[in-house]
């Protein structure tokens, strides 16, 4: 049967058997890519990014720039770009036609068949998807260093990536993921998009939309998954380490707060653009390609700084509810009442001069000192975790560092055809 | 030099209040998030400065306002530093310790 994803199109795995990818390849110019767009060759391959089938053409750019859609009118809501110099176009004779083969690690990745070569006004694009124009976004920052062409054209994946420990079992691509959730039984599921190590305020975002999603679904057998999606993509030093990440997310079931019965954690590759709103829609999309039927949508989602309102991703779901495939799921903030002596929401708990809330800063200056906080706060088995993924890949640190970026194993590799 | 005025979290684990009540510095520490201690110190605009430019700390103006992403190496100095000192102002000498 057919497995449908965003925009009611049939979810196809654009890969090349071994034997056919060797032949395909020979001859083609090769041309080097850079992580960034290694992570969307994967996206557009296995189908996280369907219906694209490649990179954006200009028609495609025009329509999300303007239209928030594709040129065929399926919402989209963030161009997906390959960018190369004058100079790198005119050397791999890049052209309408061409096809080459894209190389990362120096091995051949992915055919990439070129259908359009093209300028773009990066401060219009800036405008529409970020609602600013400043480079100091760091979306804005990441258009505006893109090279002077972007090309358009289909990609088809020639050697699948080796993921690398401790990622590997968490990376369950569309047609995987949904063969899983059908195993599970769930008939619902509910995504928690995260970039996060979770303290209890995450543990409740999660089961809160778990109740959500749960509603009038029969109870005598567990039929909603929370499936914890974290996106693994460009790092900066003091986030969090990836590997620490992963294994806690993980370790909220393998401890028991959650259970395989109830919840899954996987991955998705890519780097955020901190586009909010707009972020927010792409999301949804990711996540109606996994099969996900419902997903969680906090405060101020994939915001930065004080770009967007708290609750404009929200608004902009609501405008386009009818187009899109998946549920959202509107989550307000947990914090801890001294008073209840519990977790608890801030639209229920009303002792509001005694709740404490959480605060990234705080968490984060209580794992620095390696203090273990109160199990109602950070769970002690995933504070074992942090501190274990901090010796075994953060060389002493659950945030990354220079250090860190230097000598960490990559995430994937594209190994020999 | 201005009043010390930007605070810095000193978090507070059982080992570590033990040694803060053998000091008779116990009743120093506040309770924050679920009952977990902290022992504030301040920093001055200098020090604060200082704990920026050397150490990549982060003065979180939109939040807390407190001195944050220090290495536990200088939480550990400022720590030791008050049980030695048996006293909250112990920037400049954990500053010149670290020197």
């Amino acid at each position: 049967m057919a497995e449908i994803g965003h925009g009611g199109k049939e979810i196809k795995e654009r890969i090349l058997q071994p034997s056919e990818a060797k032949e395909k390849i020979k001859g083609l110019t090769e041309v080097p890519i850079r992580r960034q767009l290694a992570n969307e060759v994967i996206g557009i391959s296995y189908g996280f990014f369907s219906p694209l089938e490649g990179f954006m053409n200009k028609a495609d750019v025009d329509a999300v720039v303007n239209k928030m859609t594709l040129a065929d009118g399926t919402i989209w809501s963030i161009p997906i770009l390959f960018d190369l110099s004058d100079k790198e176009v005119a050397d791999y004779g890049i052209a309408k036609g061409k096809t080459v083969v894209l190389t990362y690690q120096g091995n051949p990745m992915a055919l990439f068949e070129v259908d359009d070569v093209f300028e773009y006004d990066k401060k219009a694009m800036c405008k529409s998807i970020f609602g600013v124009d400043e480079e100091k976004h760091p979306g804005c920052k990441r258009i505006y260093e893109t090279a002077d062409k972007f090309v358009g054209g289909k990609i088809t994946l020639v050697k699948e990536p080796t993921i690398n420990e401790p990622f590997g079992p968490y990376f369950l691509p569309p047609l995987k993921m949904r063969q899983v959730i059908k195993e599970k039984g769930w008939s619902r599921t509910v995504a928690h998009q995260t970039r996060n190590v979770p303290h209890t305020g995450h543990e409740w975002l999660m089961k809160g939309a778990f109740f959500q999603t749960y509603a009038d679904l029969p109870i005598e057998k567990p039929e909603v998954g929370v499936v914890v999606n974290a996106i693994i993509g460009e790092k900066r030093v003091k986030d969090y380490i990836d590997e620490a990440i992963i294994l806690c997310q993980d370790e909220l079931e393998k401890a028991g707060y959650f259970g395989p019965h109830n919840h899954i954690t996987t991955l998705t590759f890519w780097d955020m653009r901190y586009a909010g709103p707009k972020e927010a829609i792409f999301h949804a999309i990711l996540r109606t390609n996994l099969g996900i039927t419902h997903h969680m949508y906090g405060r101020d989602h994939a915001g930065v700084g004080d770009y967007y309102g708290a609750y404009e991703a929200h608004h902009l779901l609501d405008s386009v509810r009818d187009k899109l495939d998946i549920t959202p799921v509107y989550s307000m903030n947990w914090l801890y009442c001294p008073v209840c002596a519990e977790i608890t929401s801030e639209g229920l708990c009303n002792h509001k001069d005694k709740q404490q809330k959480f605060s990234g800063t705080l968490i984060r200056s209580i794992v620095t000192d390696g203090v273990k906080p109160p199990r109602l706060i950070i769970r002690p088995e995933v504070f074992d975790q942090i501190m274990a993924c901090s010796e075994k890949y953060g060389q002493g640190s659950p945030f990354v560092t220079e250090e860190y970026l230097e000598k960490r194993t990559s995430v994937f590799n594209i190994e020999p055809l | 030099m201005s009043a010390a005025k930007n605070p810095i979290y000193v978090w507070v684990n059982e080992e570590r209040y033990e040694q803060l009540q053998k000091a008779g510095l116990a009743h120093h520490t506040e309770e924050r998030l679920a009952g977990l201690k902290v022992l504030v110190v301040y920093a001055t605009d200098e020090e604060a400065k200082v704990l920026v430019d050397k150490f990549g700390a982060k003065h979180d103006t939109s939040t807390t306002g407190s001195i944050e992403l220090l290495p536990a190496k200088v939480k550990n100095k400022l720590f030791d530093k008050v049980v030695e000192k048996q006293s909250l102002e112990v920037v400049t000498d954990a500053l010149k310790d670290l020197e």
